[in-house]
């Protein structure tokens, strides 16, 4: 053992700048890797938005392992719920592998993108689809919600007086309120309908 | 340690300024509320007194200052979480119910009233995550990095598990003790945490269901309001918000038993394939120790310095405590003090003479009545628990 070298530390700022692009670069979506993203962005979207469902993804960017206990990892997950079909598996193992790797060192730094031209979160024009909507909740909203809106660490969703106005429910989910993150750098306008159609759906 | 203090504010302020603060609101708010006693108003508590290592659900680990101190106070006591704490009102005192079931003559349903009705008892015991220094492996292995405050020493107020599944009545062939607790994952598909403890040591008459800690209610992040302590033994039998208990031929099953947490039994090195056979369940501690003083990195005027920590060990007792300076070629004996309580740990002490300026390493080894001694390095093992390689931390010594 090296006497001197055996400390590990994380630095803060590699940590807040991945939260930071991971942000604005989620939306659960998997229709938009074919919109001309890199792989590290779309790597980087479902780390922020399928990952995260469980556990923070601080747990994941802390490692350094060889392919061979990504690729094990990264399946446990999918066989435990993680949301991710079998091309996008391979495209998160593959990032995770070429960041997160053995000699990585204690400090990885994520590449700067360049945001996206899309504006996020911007006034809702479409209608919602609410079967989508059901996904994209149980990929960033299920877990402090609850099962079917029902309530957990955050407030009861379904039949909440909250769906009928629609602005405001927007709002606040772009915004964000006490506990309750922002979500206007992650879901797109779109998205924040869909979730609002589905959840008007939800009975008691 | 000012520089791991420096990276808690700024890793705070950067987060709440960067994302809004999914992590942060979370592991602000989960530190203010849980580490408070249930009956509680949450609050009182400085939120960043632990070190946080994974935000949701929380897995944070005492700041080595508060290891100056022989009982770790709750609310800087490391904090392992495997889906986080269940919804308060599935462990509210007036709802919550332990179930005794499987082989017993007569299956149980205990409120905490019931429970508190058996024996009184009180035990200080050094409660420790089997992955503590899991950071310090190499190659590095799966799991929270923690580094070295994935431990604590608490006063641990119960009932004896004996005295209550004497009063259930086992029945042979019941050879484990199955542990469910209250606590559930996000998403169904995922494992529950299931434990199992050989039925010898549930019947040991120290090992016992916890409901106070250091005098207070048992704080909802630590297994509100009931958890196992089985002293001696790794955290990973102590399950939190225990509701059931069931009497059973074989160990639990799942993943939690059968996969995780498991030890090899031959050394082995990265990449060997293991036989299920040869992979033992993680029980006892190992020998280990930790210097509380001076703090890693700290600066020293030369001189004379106290150097402070704590040895610990699994069901045996420290025998000796040594302190190197020169990098581990020479060692000299730290005097043991305070008192020597089973199952605890024990305080040392090393009055070191620091010679001329410059930078130095302090070691720490302990070696316990079994003839136990800290490794430098621990055997790697795939999962990377059971680290007791010996402690160490850096400091500058300067002129005057
Ligand atoms: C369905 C819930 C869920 C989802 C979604 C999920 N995880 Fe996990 N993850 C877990 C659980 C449960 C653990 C183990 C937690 C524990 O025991 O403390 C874990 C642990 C981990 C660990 C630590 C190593 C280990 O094996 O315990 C890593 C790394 C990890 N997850 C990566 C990921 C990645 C990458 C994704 C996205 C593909 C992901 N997780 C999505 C539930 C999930
Ligand atoms: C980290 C936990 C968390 C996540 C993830 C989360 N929320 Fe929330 N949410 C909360 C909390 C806590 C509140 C209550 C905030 C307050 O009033 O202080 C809340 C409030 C709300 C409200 C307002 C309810 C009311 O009664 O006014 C809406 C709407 C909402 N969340 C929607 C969502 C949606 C949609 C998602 C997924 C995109 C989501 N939340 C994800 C924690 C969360």
């Amino acid at each position: 053992m090296s006497v001197t070298n055996r400390r590990h530390r994380f630095r803060p700022y590699a940590l807040s700048l991945a939260l930071l692009c991971a942000a604005f670069y989620t939306t659960g979506r998997a229709e938009e890797q074919t919109t001309g993203q890199s792989a590290d962005q779309q790597a980087q979207r479902l780390l922020a938005s399928r990952c995260s469902v469980c556990h923070s993804t601080d747990l994941v960017q802390q490692q350094r392992l060889p392919r061979d206990r990504w690729e094990a990892t990264v399946s446990k997950m999918v066989h435990w719920g993680a949301q991710l079909d079998k091309e996008e598996e391979a495209l998160l193992t593959a990032y995770l592998a070429n960041y997160f790797h053995p000699e990585a060192g204690p400090v990885v730094e994520w590449p700067t993108i360049p945001l996206s031209g899309e504006e996020p979160g911007s006034a809702l024009k479409q209608a919602g689809i609410a079967t989508r909507g059901a996904t994209i909740y149980q990929q960033n909203c299920l877990p402090c919600h609850g099962e079917a809106g029902k309530g957990g660490m955050g407030p009861k969703l379904s039949r909440n007086p909250i769906l009928t106005q629609a602005d405001r429910f927007r709002e606040t989910v772009v915004k964000g309120r006490g506990a309750m993150p922002p979500w206007g750098s992650v879901l797109q306008a779109q998205e924040i309908a869909d979730l609002h159609a589905w959840l008007s759906t939800l009975p008691e | 340690m000012t520089d791991r203090n420096g990276l808690l504010i700024s890793r705070r302020s950067l987060l709440a300024h960067a994302v809004g603060g999914l992590a942060f609101a979370l592991t602000a708010n989960r530190l203010r509320a849980a580490t408070a006693p249930l009956e509680t108003e949450p609050g009182a508590h400085e939120a960043n007194s632990l070190l946080t290592r994974v935000a949701r659900p929380l897995d944070a680990e005492t700041p080595p200052q508060a290891f100056t101190a022989w009982l770790t106070p709750n609310d800087r006591f490391f904090v392992r979480s495997h889906f986080g704490p269940p919804a308060p009102e599935l462990v509210a005192p007036a709802a919550w119910r332990l179930h005794l079931a499987g082989l017993v003559e007569r299956p149980l349903s205990l409120s905490l009233d019931d429970l508190r009705r058996f024996d009184e008892v009180t035990i200080t015991a050094v409660l420790q995550c089997s992955g503590n220094g899991r950071a310090f492996y190499r190659p590095k292995t799966p799991g929270v990095q923690w580094e070295r405050g994935a431990v604590g020493n608490a006063q641990w107020t119960g009932v004896r598990l004996r005295d209550v599944l004497d009063r259930a009545g086992v029945r042979p062939p019941a050879r484990h003790l199955q542990m469910g607790g209250a606590d559930r994952p996000a998403v169904s598909d995922t494992p529950l945490f299931l434990r199992s403890i050989p039925i010898e040591k549930a019947l040991h008459p120290d090992t016992i269901l916890a409901y106070r800690m250091n005098g207070e209610p048992l704080p909802l992040l630590h297994g509100a309001p009931v958890r196992l302590i089985a002293p001696g033994w790794m955290a990973d039998s102590c399950v939190k918000w225990l509701t059931d208990l069931t009497l059973q031929a074989e160990e639990a099953q799942g993943y939690y038993m059968q996969t995780a947490y498991r030890y090899p039994s031959r050394p082995v090195g990265p990449g060997d394939a293991i036989a299920q056979q040869d992979l033992k369940p993680v029980e006892a501690m190992v020998v280990n120790s930790l210097i509380a003083h001076p703090q890693q990195g700290a600066t020293l005027s030369r001189g004379h310095v106290m150097i402070q920590g704590l040895a610990w060990t699994g069901e045996g007792r420290i025998v000796t405590v040594e302190v190197s300076t020169d990098e581990g070629r020479t060692w000299e004996a730290a005097k043991l003090v305070g008192d020597d309580v089973p199952y605890a740990w024990r305080q040392w002490q090393f009055l070191w003479r620091t010679g001329g300026p410059g930078s130095r390493t302090i070691l720490s080894r302990a070696t316990d009545d079994r003839g136990q001694v800290q490794p430098m390095a621990s055997p790697w093992n795939p999962g990377g628990f059971l680290w007791n390689g010996v402690d160490q931390v850096q400091v500058q010594v300067r002129e005057a």
